[in-house]
């Protein structure tokens, strides 16, 4: 049977900002449509809509001509709408099946005998009783679409699904969409990456500041209409220099070990690189391989043995954050609003907080607010924040800004070697394109980078060699030129 | 010297009597803090049943409206407990620390009429069986129904937890509200109902204390024993069979040191009263070691305010 899915002018206000503007769109089962738009461009909140989760202030949804109260969850749940959300629903301590039963009327028996055949029918394979803590990314995933799929679903929602699996996953997730769709299942599929939409879609909706911009056939389109079309405007491509392989070794680390008691963290087993002058190395893989692990232990969050990085002739292995950037290393964490700023306090005062003895930012332990104030408002300036004001909560600078401001805070006194995590995730692609506009002038200044990150294509982009993390394991390191995304997706599974 | 078997089954049955209040409280705050809630004023709401209990015994004379009056008392305080962490989000320390000085306080306030007044006995179930099996009888049987309840709860509760949807929607909240919200679930509703019944178990904890283990009302008579009961349930690692183990060690060497000061053993009686809070707790940390089980089993959302944000 077909399924038409409409909605009809939804409008949901939120105070000062309209996340979606009068939005009406319409769907029909047989095809996979993909729901295209930045971060803040409103395609999370039109979902959450369509699931229960957020009510609208204005506008109707109907399923083959009857319209929907979706006040809740459950709702959606009943009128066939399953989703697949970006951040998993999931009780990380239950077993997969206790996840599966916990919103299911059926008997353990025979949920399970559903289960297993939905599983056998995919190719799904998923051990259902052991703790969904212990599964990947990609199995976790395939744990939601289970439970979707136990309901027979018309309408399959999946919010930007791909954020966490390697190539190889995605690729069996695509497959999996294809089957599902060829089922007769409606698939609404949300993102903000161009070349799924352009590898799996048939339809694509374009979403910008809460409104809808475009609805057109995949093939009238490619890449470059739709990113303008996501953005508003054509970005200027960035292109990389190649790196001069003469230069001189900066940092070397050798035999680095980190074994954790936690046994939610990595353990990091013998890690050996070195980084040149005026060079960039990536380090790719899936998240939760033990990059957070290598960024504290290069940080000196986590202490390690003291001749196990050398920099610039020293050896810094047991020296702490602060010891270490006054030898001129930088760092910008992946958690922007925990770990690289303290939320709640000011923009200068979080810029004081980067102190090194030659910037006086305070006499005799009192705080030097001038001479902070003054510098705070040359690292907005200089790094493009988009804020006059540095009396500003970190907490209400929006991701890009934020990131933009932490760049600023570490890059203003032109360390010898930044190392970041994740520096662009989460961002939009403008402010994007400024943080990889930054590295790559880095680089040109004859400093280095240590990228750590889990976007393969950034990766491609800004670095001079690659090398790929798993289980706490580097793998031999590449030129960056000899290297394919589907080479480092190999990698990444763990693969030769 | 000769020691009567049925002695040693004498003092084995003491042990396990001053087991109960724990076992109770400990198993009641057990299912709240699996639902994610963290609730301190234990030791409040074990004296506000007690002297609920007590007062309503002797003023209507009925064991039965005593002991279920002091349990609604429990639930009455929870639910200004619930009221403030749950609909007004409120931080649960804080919360839970002013609910036990308050507790505190009050009982004192109703208790200042009952001090003195003697207590009523509790009928004892199976009597006529104790002298039947050497050891075991004493320990078995001529306990109050009470009694019975609080040694079958520890079981209770972990097949709750494990075999029953509710456990299972119960232990979801505690890991994810935000997920148990997404799927449907009324976290706020589960709180709720968990924050009361852990009143209701802690006031039946505070009726056994002045109504069957000393019948009488003693200003201040639980005696810390809140804080005890929500240290069991922390270092059992939210395991109720841990907790029975953890509430009879506890309960034993409060006898045990009794008895030693008694036969004046020579040992600091600091140290001796001492005792048990610090085996205890070796005890339960090293049994419970295993850190993959504890992350298992320990409820991700404890303590945190959980609130819909649209």
């Amino acid at each position: 049977m077909n399924t038409n899915l409409k909605i009809s002018n939804v409008t949901k206000i939120y105070p000062g900002c309209v996340a979606n503007d009068n939005v009406s769109l319409e769907f029909n089962s047989g095809k996979i449509y993909a729901l295209l738009g930045e971060n803040g461009a409103g395609k999370s909140t039109l979902v959450k809509i369509l699931s229960g989760v957020i009510i609208p202030d204005e506008g109707k949804i109907y399923l083959n001509e009857n319209n929907l109260k979706l006040n809740s969850p459950l709702d959606a749940k009943k009128n066939d709408i399953g989703m697949v959300f970006q951040h998993f629903n999931l009780f990380e301590t239950l077993s997969v099946f206790e996840n599966l039963i916990i919103d299911s009327d059926q008997q353990r028996e025979s949920l399970r005998e559903k289960i297993e055949s939905i599983m056998r029918k995919y190719n799904f394979s998923i051990d259902l009783d052991i703790p969904v803590l212990n599964l990947s990314a990609g199995q976790k995933q395939k744990v939601e679409i289970i439970r979707c799929l136990i309901r027979s679903p018309k309408v399959l929602i999946m919010d930007e699904p791909t954020s966490v699996l390697t190539e190889q996953e995605t690729s069996e997730l695509f497959l999996s969409l294809k089957k599902f769709s060829e089922e007769g299942i409606l698939i609404i599929y949300i993102t903000h990456k161009l070349k799924e939409v352009m590898q799996l879609c048939d339809e694509v909706a374009v979403m910008r500041r809460g409104k809808l911009v475009s609805v057109s056939q995949i093939k009238n389109e490619n890449l470059e209409s739709l990113a303008t079309k996501m953005v508003g405007q054509n970005l200027k491509t960035i292109k990389k220099k190649k790196a001069n392989t003469a230069s001189d070794q900066l940092i070397k680390i050798t035999n680095l070990n980190f074994i954790s008691e936690d046994p939610f963290e990595t353990n990091l087993s013998n890690i050996n690189f070195s980084v040149n002058r005026g060079e960039c190395l990536g380090i790719a893989g899936i998240s939760g391989n033990g990059q957070s692990e290598l960024f504290q232990v290069l940080s000196g969050e986590i202490l390690s043995d003291k001749n196990s990085i050398e920099f610039n002739k020293n050896y810094i292995g047991d020296l702490n954050p602060q010891e270490r950037r006054e030898y001129m290393v930088a760092f910008s964490p992946e958690d922007r609003l925990e770990q690289a700023a303290v939320p709640q306090m000011k923009i200068f005062e979080n810029v004081a907080l980067n102190n090194f003895k030659s910037s006086n930012f305070f006499n005799n332990g009192l705080i030097n607010e001038k001479k902070i104030r003054k510098h705070s408002k040359k690292i907005i300036s200089d790094f493009n924040v988009n804020t006059d004001n540095i009396d500003l909560k970190s907490q209400f600078l929006s991701g890009g800004n934020l990131q933009k401001l932490i760049m600023g805070r570490e890059l203003i006194t032109s360390p010898d070697l930044l190392i970041c995590f994740n520096p662009t995730w989460g961002l939009d692609v403008g402010a994007i394109n400024y943080i990889h506009e930054t590295l790559v002038n880095i680089n040109e200044q004859n400093k280095s980078i240590i990228l750590i990150s889990t976007d393969t294509d950034e990766l491609l982009k800004l670095s001079d060699k690659i090398s790929v993390i798993h289980k706490g394991k580097l793998s031999k390191i590449m030129n960056a030129d000899e290297v394919t995304s589907e080479k480092l997706g190999i990698l990444m599974g763990g693969g030769n | 010297m000769i020691i009567d078997i049925n002695f040693i089954g004498l003092i084995l049955a003491s042990i396990m009597a001053s087991a109960v209040p724990l076992i109770l409280a400990s198993c009641g705050e057990l299912i709240t803090e699996r639902s994610g809630v963290l609730n301190l004023g234990v030791e409040g709401m074990m004296i506000i049943g007690a002297i609920s209990g007590f007062a309503l015994m002797t003023v209507t004379g009925s064991l039965i409206i005593a002991i279920v009056g002091a349990m609604l008392a429990g639930v009455l305080i929870s639910t200004i407990f619930a009221f403030l962490t749950q609909t007004l989000i409120t931080n649960h320390v804080a919360t839970g620390l002013a609910l036990t000085i308050f507790g505190i306080g009050i009982s004192a306030m109703i208790g200042k009429n009952f001090v003195g007044i003697p207590g009523k006995e509790f009928p004892v179930l199976f009597e006529g069986l104790k002298d039947t099996i050497p050891l075991l009888g004493p320990i078995l049987f001529g306990h109050s129904i009470v009694f019975y309840f609080a040694f079958s709860l520890p079981f209770i509760t972990s097949y709750f937890l494990k075999k029953t949807k509710i456990g299972l929607i119960v232990r979801a909240v505690g890991d994810s509200p935000e997920s148990a919200s997404n799927q449907g679930i009324n976290v706020r509703l589960v709180r709720y109902a968990c924050i009361l019944y852990g009143g209701a178990m802690s006031g039946l904890a505070g009726a056994y204390l002045s109504m069957i283990y000393t019948p009488q009302w003693i200003e201040n008579m639980t005696g810390g024993r809140g804080w005890i009961a929500l240290a069991l349930v922390v270092f059992s690692t939210w395991n109720p069979i841990k907790i029975l183990i953890g509430a009879m060690i506890f309960g034993g060497l409060t006898i045990i040191q009794f008895h030693m000061q008694a036969i004046g053993v020579r040992i600091p009686v600091q140290f001796l009263t001492a005792l048990p809070y610090i085996v205890t707790i070796i005890v339960l940390v090293v049994i419970s070691r295993d850190s993959r089980k504890i992350r298992l089993s320990t409820p991700s959302s404890l303590g945190k305010s959980f609130h819909k944000d649209n």
